[in-house]
C-alpha cells in the first residue's frame, strides 16, 4: 500500500512511502502509522484518509496495493 | 481575478460578489514573510467543483466559480478567489460565504505560513472537531 502525506504530517513521515503490511481499513491503517511515529498521534486522530475516488469512511474496506492518502484538517483559504 | 470576474457576467444576474482571500502582512502578532500552499490537487478540485455546485443548487446561482492558488503566495498577492452570481444580491452573498467557508473547512488544501523571523509552520488548521466530536462535522460560525 502506497501512503502520501501532507501538510504537517510530513514533520512525522516522509511525503510518500510503502506500508509493507497489508491493512484492510482505516482503524488499522491509523495503528500501523503510529506504530511507525507515535508522536504523530495526536494528528493522526483528527486526519481524514482518502484514495483516489475521494475521501473514505471507517467502513471502507481497502484494496490490494492501493494508494492512500491521509489528510490533515484543512488550512486553506 | 480579472479574467475570472469578467466570465461570472449573466444576463440574468443583477448582483456578483466576489471575495478575494489574500495574504495579509500579520498572524497573530507575528510578521509573515510569505505563505506556501500545498493541496491534494485532483482531490481539492473534485471537492471545489462538488462545493459550487452545491452552492449554484441551493440558491439557484447561474454562475458560481473559486480558484485556490498552489506554491507560494507573497503578502498582497491572492490566494483563493470565489465569484458568485444571482438575480439579487441575498443570495449571491449568502453563496459565495456558504463557498468560501466550506473550501476553508473541507478541501484538502493547506498553508505553511513563513515568518520574517525565519520560522515556518502548518497553520490555523481546521479544528471543528474538537467541537464537534467529528471529523467530518463542522462549524461554520
Amino acid at each position: 500500500m502506497k501512503i502520501y502525506v501532507y501538510a504537517g504530517l510530513k514533520d512525522y513521515f516522509l511525503p510518500e512511502f510503502e506500508l509493507a503490511e497489508e491493512v484492510l481499513n482505516i482503524d488499522q491503517l491509523r495503528a500501523c502509522l503510529l506504530a511507525i511515529n507515535a508522536q504523530a498521534g495526536k494528528l493522526l486522530s483528527t486526519c481524514r484518509f482518502a484514495v483516489e475516488d475521494g475521501f473514505i469512511d471507517n467502513t471502507y474496506k481497502f484494496k490490494a496495493h492501493e494508494t492512500v492518502i491521509v489528510v490533515p484538517p484543512s488550512s486553506g483559504g | 481575478m480579472a479574467g475570472m470576474l469578467a466570465g461570472a457576467h449573466h444576463p440574468g444576474a443583477g448582483a456578483v460578489v466576489l471575495f478575494s482571500g489574500e495574504v495579509r502582512e500579520t498572524n497573530q502578532g507575528r510578521a509573515v514573510a510569505f505563505l506556501e500552499y500545498e493541496a491534494v490537487v485532483p482531490l481539492a478540485e473534485k471537492m471545489i467543483g462538488e462545493i459550487l455546485a452545491a452552492a449554484c443548487e441551493k440558491w439557484g446561482l447561474p454562475i458560481a466559480l473559486a480558484r485556490h492558488r498552489v506554491g507560494r503566495v507573497d503578502i498582497g498577492d491572492v490566494a483563493v478567489v470565489v465569484i458568485t452570481a444571482s438575480a439579487h444580491r441575498s443570495e449571491a452573498y449568502a453563496a459565495n460565504r456558504y463557498i468560501i467557508d466550506r473550501i476553508k473547512h473541507e478541501a484538502p488544501i493547506w498553508k505553511c505560513e513563513h515568518f520574517t523571523d525565519g520560522t515556518k509552520e502548518w497553520g490555523n488548521n481546521c479544528n471543528c472537531h474538537a467541537v464537534t466530536g467529528d471529523i467530518t462535522k463542522h462549524i461554520y460560525e
